[in-house]
């Protein structure tokens, strides 16, 4: 038990390299990041969970002076916001293996598409409140609470991938490859989000 | 340990000592990442709290001893009851049980170094205390929330609550599950994965089991209440649409969410205590709890208290079927309650048992929780419910509930790990005197108040007329409240002057089961001069294991005296995997904090931009804290 | 290592005194001592006296099954309680013995929590959901459509109760005629916040949300007047928000809708008409009804007909001339954070209001 691998000591990619292909179980970081997904998954599970009693409780859905959610765009959107989970895992893999370089290239293209996705969202967003105000039913309520509630969660995985970026200029440790590999995994969860998110929003289209 | 050591593992010893020392006087103490402290600093905080909703309790029970009395206005009277209900609830139970027991004694039952995120650990124990100070701000202004701790809408919406006082309940408590949750996240990612090698899942303590449960309830339960919160300041501030008839909202969407968080509420304040019943009645009762699936139970409580929220509900004229389910879901939680209690007294029947004030208090805690939890099947008797619902019968059986069998245990607890913390004997004839004094003080008090309801008092009155035949009842409640109140300055009298002047206690003065009683009272930063292996669910009964201890000290073996590290093993069966280097002190998490009080102090103040500002710098502080890599410390 | 050995080994395990009376002795002990202590506890809740707003006083068919369903449940509880005490004194009296007294050992020991944690507690459970939530539950139900021989719409207030019924004539607040031995169907909703609607001694309550309409039923054995209270917190004065249900004899009841449905008496003496002047010029018609004059607001209770009732304020002060007067000229003394506002007038100005309220029979 003596030979356990001191994962502090892992400062360099071989040797995080090393740790990873030791290890038997998951990282604490990443059981730390899989529980606080559990919880944020709950709280849009009751985000989804208002919108529908709010629906249920409202003859009409979306109110008359409120047009129908648009069907492609946001579609099209989400498809590519999907698309980044592969880049993140690819940059996972790849800094497992020690290939540095090619994960923060990977990383680098998760970001930039993931950034432009928030931007286009947020331009729609703010188009949308001039449109119909959140002040003016429970509809508009609930629609932009919940699409906020997403977007502030992509916001917060872009800035999660920009830091990684700049930590991992330095080199890599294993400290920075469970923040990796625990910040993948929030993205997988954000991507499932979207579509939960727009597959509830378009339902009244459906 | 008190075995002699020899010279190559007293230098051990003395490096683990250099490695782990934390720097001393305040500055220590604000940035510290060593569990117990945080424990210490949360044990302090909510007592602190206690107290203040203590004193809340008292002024109630006076302006209540007889009719028509006027010592308070209605208004204050409002805010009083409010604030004693938040404030027992999220400042002083939960960080109590999670934060401080939990904190402090998690790691050492487990045989950890410290928690699997110290650093987290310490931001967990800032924001709570930021969160009760935010809370309680609003006193001094006058301003305390004031529509009772469920805060129901449209009362508590801005055309019936025009102040700031809901506004300090919504962002307090938002402010304040961050917190907990944070807390929750690190005791569930500790019990996973920082366990003692061979420590696997069925051999955890049972304590190790109730806190486990708790905290995953938090996580799936704290959600709801802050979406609901979420929801209700949009609805106040920025004038969104969810509560309100008129614009398509729903006042029942507000109780949905809030009990959706707060019926799994009631089990994650007495699970904890439950947990401290497993952990004193063995050590009393001098043997092993009979039927170990208790620890099954104790997560079936947690599990089933998700599925009976609309029991809260039953009057607000929901379709009898929906009623019909929810009461059959409210009387399933009993089968593991009950399993629990017979697991209990059949343990304390069949051993011999020592009666000492910790088991006195187990004892009252579980004829208390006895009364609480039947009164608790009667709700689920749909008819007998929507009777007695928002009555004095309630308040009875919640306050059985939340005193008796959430707070008995933790007084017990108190007793029982004081030698632990202190490494200092407390008086044991003091003790028995606070215990009767405490017991006899909570029946007096709480016991009238089931015939109150039945005989007509509604819950949340600040006076009633003299012609109703309350009076007397109320007094004798009152009159127990004070005794209550006696019975709590004995045993924390006790404490104090034991703290100072007790006979040293050892390293185990019960010979408990547990790991926390295989180390120095009071433990070392370090928790333990050698990982403890582990072979049975009672490891501190196995002396054979600890002699082994002993000996891998001399040899060098799992000391890890090279830096600041603890092991970490497979989630299941405890395989150690891999030695982990822990964090050590950090001011950041009392900077991110700050940020986080004063973003929230600008919501509440309403200046949006400034609060972006402070959003902004919470960020950076987090960012500051993780560029400090615990390899480079 | 001898020394260690020792210390681990449970203290003051070696007490073993004589057999002190065996097995019965023991039980029947604990028996006694758990039983009594039980009995202190509950004693008192069979005893009480308080007999106006009391859910154990039935008298209706609706308590009457709510009663029996907690002496049931009550009896059943003692039970359930005794049997934990007996065991946890079992665990006092014999703490030096490490056996059950049949001589069971951890196979009996099991075999108790199986049996009493898990058996009894569904056999019990199931025969009280059945008959509690599928049978018992059809008396306190809404009523049915159709089923009532009238309706009447109870609106809460900030705190008050608006009373109104059929055909909207007749509208009165905080007292509730229904005639005896006749089901009324009450049909609930609030004006602003959450309210409860609970007259204990007639039937369970009901919560009156906005934007819903919940009905319960009323259903008197038996002449007589029943308090009832607002049960959901509701704001400042929430604990001054009670009303009387008058159960009436079907002729007495008939006479007094017939009463409550006319206008409003013109005043009979000048005094009168002198309060009837200052009523409708002062702010006070802004807020309260007098049907048959130009007062129509809505915000207070209708007053058409304030001196047929016995009390004021929702109960808070009775209908007495000389309480009808202080009330008016301070009702934030009586009723903090009442909307109605206090009036400076003098004595002749408040003795003709009086006057003139107090005759409209």
């Amino acid at each position: 038990m003596s030979a356990l691998p001191h994962s502090g000591d892992a400062t360099t990619p071989p040797a995080v390299t090393r740790i990873e292909h030791t290890r038997l179980a998951r990282p604490n970081g990443w059981w730390g990041m899989a529980i606080f997904v559990a919880t944020e998954a709950t709280l849009f599970g009751t985000l989804i969970g208002t919108y529908y009693y709010l629906r249920f409780n409202n003859a009409h859905w979306p109110p008359p002076d409120v047009p129908e959610p648009k069907l492609t765009l946001p579609l099209v959107l989400t498809g590519i916001l999907v698309a980044t989970s592969l880049p993140m895992q690819l940059a996972v893999s790849a800094a497992g293996r020690g290939r540095l370089v090619t994960a923060r290239v990977a990383l680098l293209v998760a970001v930039v598409v993931q950034a432009g996705y928030l931007g286009m969202q947020l331009h729609l967003f703010v188009h949308d409140v001039h449109e119909f105000p959140p002040s003016r039913s429970s509809y508009s309520s609930i629609y932009f609470t919940m699409l906020g509630g997403h977007h502030l969660h992509v916001g917060i995985g872009v800035l999660l991938n920009v830091w990684l970026l700049l930590r991992t200029a330095t080199g890599l440790t294993t400290y920075r490859m469970n923040a990796l590999r625990a910040t993948a995994f929030y993205w997988h969860f954000v991507n499932i989000l979207a579509l939960c998110v727009v597959g509830t929003q378009l339902s009244p289209r459906a | 340990m008190a075995v002699t050591v020899r010279e190559p593992a007293r230098q051990r010893v003395d490096r683990l000592e250099r490695i782990w020392a934390e720097p001393r006087g305040v500055f220590g103490w604000l940035t510290t990442t060593d569990h117990k402290r945080i424990g210490l600093l949360y044990f302090f905080t909510a007592l602190a709290f206690f107290g203040a909703g203590g004193i809340e309790a008292l002024l109630m029970r006076a302006q209540l001893s007889e009719p028509n009395e006027k010592l308070l206005s209605p208004e204050t009277y409002d805010q009083l009851m409010t604030m004693h209900g938040v404030t027992m609830i999220f400042l002083f139970v939960i960080p109590m049980t999670t934060g401080a027991f939990g904190n402090y004694l998690v790691p050492l039952m487990i045989g950890a170094r410290d928690m699997a995120f110290p650093r987290m650990n310490a931001l967990s124990y800032w924001l709570f205390l930021a969160s009760g100070l935010f809370m309680y701000y609003s006193v001094f202004t006058h301003a305390a929330p004031n529509a009772g701790w469920f805060d129901y809408v449209p009362l508590a919406l801005n055309q019936f609550s025009p102040g700031r006082n809901i506004d300090f309940y919504a962002l307090g408590l938002i402010f304040n599950g961050i917190a907990s949750t944070a807390t929750a996240i690190n005791l569930i990612a500790t019990t996973f994965k920082l366990r003692a090698p061979g420590m696997s899942m069925n051999r955890m303590p049972l304590f190790c089991f109730a806190i486990l449960a708790v905290s995953l309830s938090l996580i799936f339960a704290l959600p709801s209440l802050t979406a609901d919160l979420v929801f209700l300041e949009l609805q106040r501030n920025l004038g969104f649409h969810f509560f309100d008839v008129a614009n398509g909202g729903d006042p029942l969407l507000w109780q949905h969410l809030f009990w959706l968080f707060g019926h799994p509420e009631v089990y994650i304040i007495i699970l904890p205590a439950f947990g401290i019943a497993t952990s004193i009645i063995p050590t009393f009762a001098r043997r092993k709890m009979i039927f170990p699936l208790v620890a099954l139970a104790e997560l079936l409580v947690a599990f089933i208290g998700f599925g009976v929220w609309a029991h809260r509900m039953f009057a607000t004229g929901l379709p009898t079927i929906t009623l019909v389910f929810f009461a059959a879901a409210s009387m399933m939680v009993v089968i593991p309650s009950a399993i629990q209690i017979f697991a209990w007294t059949v343990t304390v029947a069949l051993g011999r048992p020592e009666f000492r004030t910790p088991l006195l208090f187990i004892g009252g805690f579980i004829l208390l929780f006895v009364i609480g939890g039947l009164s608790g099947i009667m709700f689920a008797a749909i008819p007998f419910d929507q009777a007695t619902t928002d009555t004095y019968f309630v308040v009875a059986h919640f306050h059985f509930i939340i005193f008796g069998a959430a707070v008995f245990p933790i007084l017990g607890g108190f007793y029982y790990w004081f030698p632990k913390i202190t490494g200092r004997l407390y008086h044991e004839g003091l003790g028995k005197l606070s215990f009767w004094l405490t017991f006899l003080g909570t029946a007096l008090t709480f016991f009238p108040m089931h015939i109150l309801g039945l005989i007509g008092m509604p819950r949340r009155v600040y006076t009633y007329p003299s012609s109703l035949g309350w009076g007397p009842y109320n007094l004798s409640e009152t009159v127990g409240a004070f005794i209550l109140t006696a019975g709590l300055l004995v045993i924390f009298g006790n404490l104090v002057w034991s703290r100072f002047r007790g006979p040293p206690a050892g390293p185990d003065p019960w010979h408990g089961g547990t790991l926390e009683w295989a180390t120095t009272s009071p433990p070392p930063p370090y928790n333990f001069p050698v990982i403890p292996v582990v072979t049975s669910a009672y490891p501190n009964w196995d002396r054979d294991d600890r002699r082994a201890d002993a000996g891998r000290l001399e040899r060098g073996e799992l000391v890890l005296d090279e830096g600041h590290e603890t092991p970490a093993s497979t989630v299941v069966d405890a395989v150690p995997d891999e030695v982990v280097e822990m964090p050590g002190e950090s001011p950041w998490p009392l900077a991110v904090a700050l940020c986080t009080a004063l973003l929230f102090v600008m919501l509440l103040t309403r200046h949006y931009a400034v609060a972006g500002i402070f959003a902004a710098m919470t960020l950076l502080a987090v960012a500051a804290w993780h560029s400090q890599e615990p390899q480079e410390q | 290592m001898r020394e260690v050995r020792k210390e681990i080994r449970p203290n003051r395990a070696v007490f073993e005194p004589g057999e002190r009376g065996g097995l019965r002795r023991s039980l029947v002990r604990a028996g006694w001592i758990a039983t009594g202590a039980a009995a202190a506890l509950v004693f008192p809740a069979a005893a009480w006296a308080g007999d106006d707003q009391n859910a154990l006083h039935p008298a209706s068919k609706q308590e009457h099954s709510i009663s029996v369903l907690w002496w049931v449940m009550l009896a059943g509880c003692s039970i359930g309680f005794c049997v934990v005490a007996t065991l946890l004194l079992l665990g006092w009296v014999r703490r030096n013995r490490d056996s059950l007294p049949f001589g069971g050992g951890d196979r009996a020991g099991t075999a108790i929590v199986v049996g009493l944690g898990v058996f009894v507690p569904i056999v019990v459970l199931s025969s009280l959901f059945v008959w509690s939530d599928l049978f018992l539950i059809r008396t306190t139900e809404a009523p049915a459509a159709n089923s009532t021989r009238m309706s009447i719409q109870v609106i809460g207030h900030d705190w008050w109760w608006e009373v109104r019924y059929p055909g909207g004539r007749a509208v009165t607040a905080n007292e509730i005629h229904i005639p005896v031995r006749t089901r009324v169907d009450v049909a609930g909703t609030t004006a602003d916040v959450i309210h409860s609607f609970w007259v204990p001694e007639l039937n369970r309550k009901a919560d009156l949300i906005p934007g819903r309409v919940n009905h319960l039923l009323l259903d008197a054995d038996r002449p007589g007047e029943y308090r009832g209270q607002c049960a959901e917190f509701c704001g400042q004065q929430h604990a001054h928000m009670a009303m009387y249900v008058f159960a009436d004899p079907p002729d007495v009841f008939r006479r007094w809708l017939a009463n409550e449905e006319r206008p409003a008496r013109q005043p009979a003496t000048a005094q009168a008409r002198e309060g009837q002047h200052l009523f409708l010029s002062l702010p006070c018609s802004g807020c309260h009804m007098i049907r048959g004059t130009s007062a129509d607001g809505t915000i207070g209770p209708d007053l058409t007909h304030l001196a047929t009732r016995k009390t004021l304020a929702a109960l808070t002060l009775p209908n007495h001339p000389p309480d009808l007067a202080r009330w008016i000229e301070d009702p934030q003394r009586y009723k903090p954070g009442s909307k109605m506002p206090g009036f400076s007038l003098t004595s002749r100005e408040r003795d003709a209001l009086v006057a003139y309220l107090e005759g409209l029979k």
